[in-house]
């Protein structure tokens, strides 16, 4: 007979930790890591494919191709997608820079159209030999001086330490921009894979004084894309966009105006008001949107009265400080999925230790995930996919990277969303499996 | 600035001459920066009294990119700026990766801008094995490269294999050979063969140096000639070699 191995479920030391028991930033021990399949989240090549017209090629190992080809097949944009594969050769015989450039030149020449911009994606392997990448680079680019090449990487081993591949791939989808005369009136916000929401206080604030605001997610055409260039000012509010600010900053002189993504009034307000001095126009008063807030936040807490509500670290960035302005406004948050927190949460850890020292804190990527319980003995509502996935709920608001919400229109939206996910469940399981959500979907 | 990596087979006395060299251009007034690409991480220990200091894979090891630059480098005699790139545990790992790791972290952190050294020295370990130890002399490292041999033929022999990578990364923009020193040990015929080696090489010896007891009792003191034994016949040499190592590589004679 058969007999489970491992520990039994619900009986995993450690997990869940109360928020009043644990150990900022790392509240659980880094191992072995498990994925779950709540996919909705981007990967580098969603990413990639926001230049429009751009073919990605990616330069590795065929075992390591596996997920970026399905991804690609699976967003249905094989034709802007090439691979080339690495080899045990290709190391041993030492001249991996030919095997790229060759193999780059005979995929463009191969396309139906020559892409006005190539990404191509080189890997662990040519970052462990010391691979000369530059050298390869000024080559494609003058064997094709009418494509735009861009550096970008799949390299796990980079994942945590210096810039990870989000953070490398957010930056280098502007890195093809080419300097243009700055237009004092434009403005770019970058770093995003969700276009920010019109009604967010950034769109009233900009376009209402007559700034154009520009967002790669809305560019249709390579030249769209390439006015971007135009921006004296970029920003970004997403935190892994905030080398993409910096480097437009240092390469094409537009200036960084970084805002980070909060769920904290006070810090929402600053935010704006360093935006308006930056830009130079008036600063609003504030007080009407943080009254919208209070009032769209009581509306759904009374609506949601004791359900338990769990959040996690996919849906918004600082989860701990979406369950803080939750739980001070009567929502009772009982579980947050997160395996580390940034710096900028430490105020809501400490905070939170002494509003709600019960909450639980769950990790995502362990792999005792795998085997706790995940049917909800009540009617749980889930903020983000994996919360929606761990506690087995339908009632889940399905949103990945902050949807593009932001500032106090952000919230509304967020309360908004929370109550209509409240009242009427959802499929999770076919939601949650399509890979980058709102990118094109084959499944 | 002055870029030059210095290659040569193992043992030949890279560390010795460049330590030497780097002490008679600080005393002659130059900011010289020496970077050891050696995981034995004694390239520089010469010019600080033979301490151990901390490399920069150490660094990267121990605290991943949180430290800062003037963690990487120890102040040498004259003000020489001595940098270890270090490497991993002996017959583990890789050494090339290491060089390369810690050459992209020194750049990183503005090591250059900041220091301005009028001369950079990369002494690196031994030939061009892998593309880590290709790597100073890439764009942006060394522009030129010079080798140290003696007449001993298998000296001779990694010196040719040298010159041959040199030459073969032409083509790539890499740097190119500045030309040989020897380092004399007594051989037959020795100047004639390395004479020879360098027409070969269509290349030229542009210094010399004898082979001396001094060397030996000044790094026994855990010093260079120059600090050690300033007015002596070797600290002379040092100081012509450093002329003439200036001048091949384009710089202002000392």
């Amino acid at each position: 007979m058969l007999k489970r191995a491992g520990p039994k479920r619900a009986e995993i030391p450690g997990i869940p930790v109360r928020i009043a028991d644990a150990r900022f930033p790392s509240p659980f021990l880094p191992g072995l890591e498990y994925s779950a399949p709540a996919r909705g989240t981007w990967n580098i090549v969603h990413t990639g494919m926001l230049i429009p017209g751009a073919h990605q090629i990616f330069v590795c190992a065929q075992g390591c191709l596996r997920g970026v080809v399905l991804t690609a097949a699976e967003m249905g944009v094989s034709d802007r997608f090439s691979t080339v594969a690495v080899r045990e050769k290709d190391v041993l015989s030492g001249d991996m820079e030919k095997l790229i450039f060759d193999g780059v030149s005979d995929i463009i020449g191969k396309l139906p159209e020559k892409p006005p911009a190539v990404l191509v994606f080189t890997s662990c392997i040519h970052h462990f030999i010391g691979c000369d990448l530059p050298l390869v680079y000024r080559h494609l680019r003058k064997k094709f001086p009418d494509i735009d090449f861009a550096d970008c990487y799949m390299n796990p081993i980079m994942r945590k330490s210096g810039l990870n591949p989000d953070q490398t791939m957010r930056k280098q989808l502007y890195s093809l921009l080419k300097p243009r005369k700055l237009n004092p009136k434009s403005v770019s916000i970058v770093g995003n894979d969700f276009a920010t929401d019109k009604k967010s206080e950034l769109y009233a604030l900009l376009a209402g004084n007559g700034f154009t605001v520009r967002e790669i997610t809305g560019c249709k055409t390579y030249e769209e894309y390439q006015q971007m260039a135009e921006s004296a000012f970029c920003i970004s509010y997403y935190p892994a966009a905030k080398a993409a600010g910096d480097e437009l900053e240092r390469r094409l002189g537009q200036k960084h105006i970084c805002i980070p993504f909060s769920f904290n009034y006070d810090e929402i307000s600053e935010n704006l008001k360093y935006l308006c001095e930056t830009v130079s126009i008036r600063t609003p008063d504030f007080s009407p949107g943080i009254a919208r807030c209070e009032a769209a936040l009581g509306k759904t807490a009374e609506e949601l009265g004791d359900t338990p509500v769990a959040v996690d670290c996919t849906a918004f960035p600082r989860p701990l400080g979406l369950a803080r302005l939750l739980l001070s406004h009567g929502f009772h948050v009982t579980r947050v999925y997160a395996d580390s927190f940034s710096s900028s949460e430490h105020a809501d850890f400490d905070a939170l230790q002494s509003l709600a020292p019960d909450l639980l804190l769950y990790p995502v990527s362990q792999p005792a995930m795998r085997i706790l319980p995940r049917s909800p003995a009540e009617k749980t509502l889930a903020v983000g996919q994996k919360a929606a996935y761990f506690t087995g709920s339908g009632y889940f608001v399905n949103l990945v990277e902050g949807g593009g919400l932001y500032g106090f229109s952000g919230i509304c939206r967020l309360a908004e969303v929370m109550s209509e996910a409240f009242r009427e469940p959802k499929n999770a399981r076919h939601l949650i499996q399509i890979k980058g959500m709102g990118c094109g979907c084959c499944l | 600035m002055i870029k030059i990596a210095v290659y040569g087979k193992g043992g030949i006395g890279k560390s010795t001459t460049v330590s030497n060299v780097s002490a008679a251009l600080a005393e002659a007034g130059y900011r010289v920066m020496q970077i050891g690409c050696d995981p034995k991480a004694d390239s520089t220990v010469l010019l600080h009294g033979g301490k151990e200091i901390r490399t920069v894979l150490d660094l990267v090891r121990e605290r991943g990119d949180d430290f800062s630059l003037d963690e990487m480098v120890t102040p040498g005699f004259g003000g020489v700026a001595c940098v270890e790139a270090g490497g991993p545990t002996p017959g583990l790992g890789c050494a090339g990766r290491g060089i390369i790791a810690a050459l992209e972290k020194l750049k990183s952190k503005g090591a250059y801008e900041t220091y301005r050294p009028d001369i950079v020295f990369y002494d690196v370990l031994g030939d061009v094995v892998c593309g880590g130890f290709s790597m100073p002399m890439r764009p942006g490292y060394a522009e030129k490269v010079l080798i140290l041999t003696s007449g001993e033929n298998m000296a001779i022999h990694a010196a040719t294999n040298i010159a041959a990578a040199v030459e073969n990364f032409r083509s790539r923009g890499y740097a190119s050979l500045g030309g040989l020193i020897l380092n004399r040990r007594c051989v037959k015929n020795e100047e004639k063969k390395v004479k020879e080696l360098a027409e070969n090489l269509h290349t030229s010896v542009i210094g010399a140096l004898d082979r001396s007891e001094t060397v030996l009792s000044a790094e026994e003191l855990g010093k260079t000639v120059i600090e050690a034994f300033p007015q002596s016949r070797m600290a002379e040499e040092y100081r012509t070699l450093a002329g003439k190592i200036l001048h091949a590589c384009g710089g202002k004679p000392c």
